[in-house]
């Protein structure tokens, strides 16, 4: 953190106020900073979580062309230098090169075009499990947290039992009553991770509701729906924003590990679990290639989103500003 | 605390209820009559009849749901399909060697407060951010692809390590009592470890800046007490209490299997018995073993929970 910026004149918000408001004793630049230019300010100053956006936008840009080219068909459904499951024996098992940066698998498939490709699913995976847990536990979490009472005491109790079960047993639980393939792994990881959320989400309701500017819209006769959803959600959400990034990195690992185990993603489509496990003889025989790039994507991209979730909860909470 | 306990103790019995209602829901909705798995591929349909009734397929779903609470609560968890075997004493033959690993793991996860408050009490010095990168990094590795590197660096290129499998014997059932033992623990225990010491480092160091900044202890340095009694009096034990809970909350986690490090390192513990049981779609197992590990699971989250209560007053009455 430099000097100029510690001892910055800024507004900085009330700690227990998420508006940008400033107080009387902290002069007020001229256009008090919203919430989102504020905590910019505050995530830029930490580099690992700049890093860690930038490998986001990255890993986004190549899976979000992956997908437009598998839903359109373009270039035989990949965007990738080969064709990820083309076999090719006479060039099986060779080292990094030009024409094959990653070098080839047991078969001969270009393990480069594999890894880019199998981003797709673990996009896929982050976004749609992530959503699927976010609108369930968006839908809960303030009616447990806004009404209180018995609504409350159920949806909690209910999210008890889910928070109970051993995450990655259950999941494996529901995957094999469901079958393996990857919709169900959305499916299952979604339907886990929701209860957290809720969690999350009743929480800060509860902390806010009895603000005075909720007061100030039931005296103006707003209605329940409008006040959870319209007033109080969106002070809500800074910490929904933090469990998004890290939810969606721990879906990702969730997706490989089921792929790794063999019930997730089934050969011959792409995944970075499917292919650790697959190439995992070959590394004991010395060829790391196979091996080593997979590994690779997943552990930068999950590091992506936890390094940051983590920054954009440093510069969200406001227990951490000095 | 009476009233605390009571009502955790009230909350542990609704937990347990919904777990074996979702579970019972689980194994009702699988495809396929669990009758003709158990009678084999050439039973005849009176042999698969007979056993549906000797399985109470017949009876409606709450009178099932009733014959399962209530041999559950006997700790029967049925019987394996494949191995024609109680999955009660499957589970006792793997309990030890998941134990054994889980205890190590959270073990050498400890190290991670002493890391966590280092940094925190040098924040923003070169040795803070190496740490707290290194933690980051460290924390997001999966611990499957940590233990393929562990396993392919120390057991097949390196060679000095034991890489797969158990071996040797053990004293009180983790102890480790030979070398053949304890050299097989070593890869899957620091793999699993690594990983914590990096999580717990992470949360100590934030843990113990909330502290060191909060009034009390602005309190104690304005007082004129040295530094050093700041730290250890005043600071340690509000610092590492929370960090703490987290390590045993990962011990009843990890004491329910560690399913992929068991699986990599072919080590034979809850976790490997629920993944050859899932790949042989032995349905008893499965469930037995999730089961085994929700409960153990919950016990040391009440444990854990209690133990909190005890030491800061505050939580009791919330």
């Amino acid at each position: 953190m430099t000097d100029t910026e510690s001892a910055a004149s800024f507004a900085e918000p009330q700690l227990d106020s998420p508006l940008p408001v400033g107080s009387e004793n902290e002069p007020v630049s001229a256009k008090p900073l919203g919430l989102w230019a504020d905590t910019w300010r505050r995530l830029r100053r930490n580099k690992l979580a700049l890093v860690g956006l930038g490998i986001i936008i990255v890993f986004l840009v190549i899976g979000v062309a992956q997908i437009i080219a598998g839903v359109t068909g373009i270039h035989g459904g990949y965007l990738a230098p080969y064709n990820p499951n083309a076999v090719n024996y006479t060039i099986a098992k060779a080292p990094p090169s030009l024409a094959h940066p990653f070098g080839t698998d047991y078969i001969g498939r270009d393990v480069f075009s594999r890894v880019l490709v199998a981003s797709r699913i673990s996009l896929l995976v982050g976004v749609i499990a992530v959503s699927i847990a976010l609108a369930l536990g968006l839908a809960l979490g303030p009616l447990s947290g806004y009404y209180g009472g018995a609504i409350d005491s159920v949806i909690m109790r209910v999210a008890d039992v889910f928070f109970a079960f051993p995450y990655i047993l259950f999941v494996l639980l529901l995957v094999v009553v469901l079958g393996p393939g990857f919709r169900n792994v959305f499916i299952a990881i979604g339907l886990l991770s929701w209860a957290s959320y809720a969690r999350l989400v009743r929480g800060t309701v509860l902390s806010i509701k009895t603000q005075e500017y909720v007061e100030a819209a039931k005296a103006a006769g707003a209605s329940d729906l409008r006040i959870v959803f319209g007033h109080v959600l969106p002070n809500s959400m800074a910490p929904v924003y933090v469990a998004i990034a890290m939810g969606i990195g721990g879906a990702i690992v969730t997706e490989a590990a089921l792929s790794f185990l063999g019930i997730g993603v089934q050969p011959p489509t792409a995944s970075w679990g499917n292919m650790i496990s697959d190439y995992l003889n070959y590394l004991q025989a010395g060829q790391w290639w196979m091996e080593l790039f997979p590994c690779l994507a997943l552990v930068i991209t999950v590091f992506g989103f936890i390094s940051f979730g983590n920054g954009l909860r440093d510069a969200t909470d406001p227990k951490l500003k000095e | 605390m009476y009233g605390y306990i009571a009502r955790r103790l009230v909350q542990l019995v609704f937990v347990l209820i919904g777990v074996s209602i979702i579970t019972f829901l689980i194994m009702f909705l699988i495809p396929g009559n669990p009758a003709y798995l158990l009678a084999g591929k050439n039973a005849t349909p009176q042999r698969v009849a007979e056993i549906s009734v000797e399985l109470g397929l017949n009876k409606p779903i709450y009178v099932q749901y009733g014959r399962f609470v209530d041999r559950l609560v006997h700790g029967n968890f049925g019987e394996s399909y494949q191995f024609e075997r109680p999955v009660r004493q499957m589970l006792q033959s793997a309990i030890p060697n998941t134990a054994q690993l889980a205890v190590a793991a959270v073990l050498i996860e400890l190290l991670g407060i002493p890391l966590g408050i280092y940094s925190a009490l040098r924040q923003y010095t070169i040795w803070d951010s190496t740490l707290t990168t290194t933690a980051l990094i460290i924390w997001g590795i999966p611990v499957f692809v940590l233990a393929v590197f562990m396993q392919y660096v120390f057991g097949v290129y390196l060679g000095i390590l034991p890489f797969y499998g158990t071996g040797g014997s053990t004293f009180l059932w983790v102890i480790p009592a030979d070398w053949n033992n304890l050299s097989h623990l070593i890869l899957p225990a620091v793999t699993l470890g690594i990983i914590e010491v990096a999580y717990i480092s992470y949360m100590q160091r934030a843990s113990m800046l909330e502290v060191i900044r909060s009034d009390y202890v602005r309190t104690a340095r304005a007082k004129g007490l040295p530094e050093r009694s700041v730290i250890l009096k005043h600071s340690l034990k509000n610092a590492v209490i929370p960090v703490l809970t987290i390590a045993g909350i990962d011990l009843g986690a990890l004491m329910g299997g560690a399913i992929l490090t068991e699986t990599v390192f072919s080590r034979y513990g809850v976790g490997l018995m629920v993944y050859n049981a899932i790949n042989a779609r032995d349905l008893p197992v499965v469930v037995g073993g999730v089961l085994f590990a929700t409960f153990v699971y919950v016990i040391a989250n009440l444990v854990v929970d209690l133990a909190y209560a005890y030491i800061d007053p505050r939580i009791r009455y919330e």
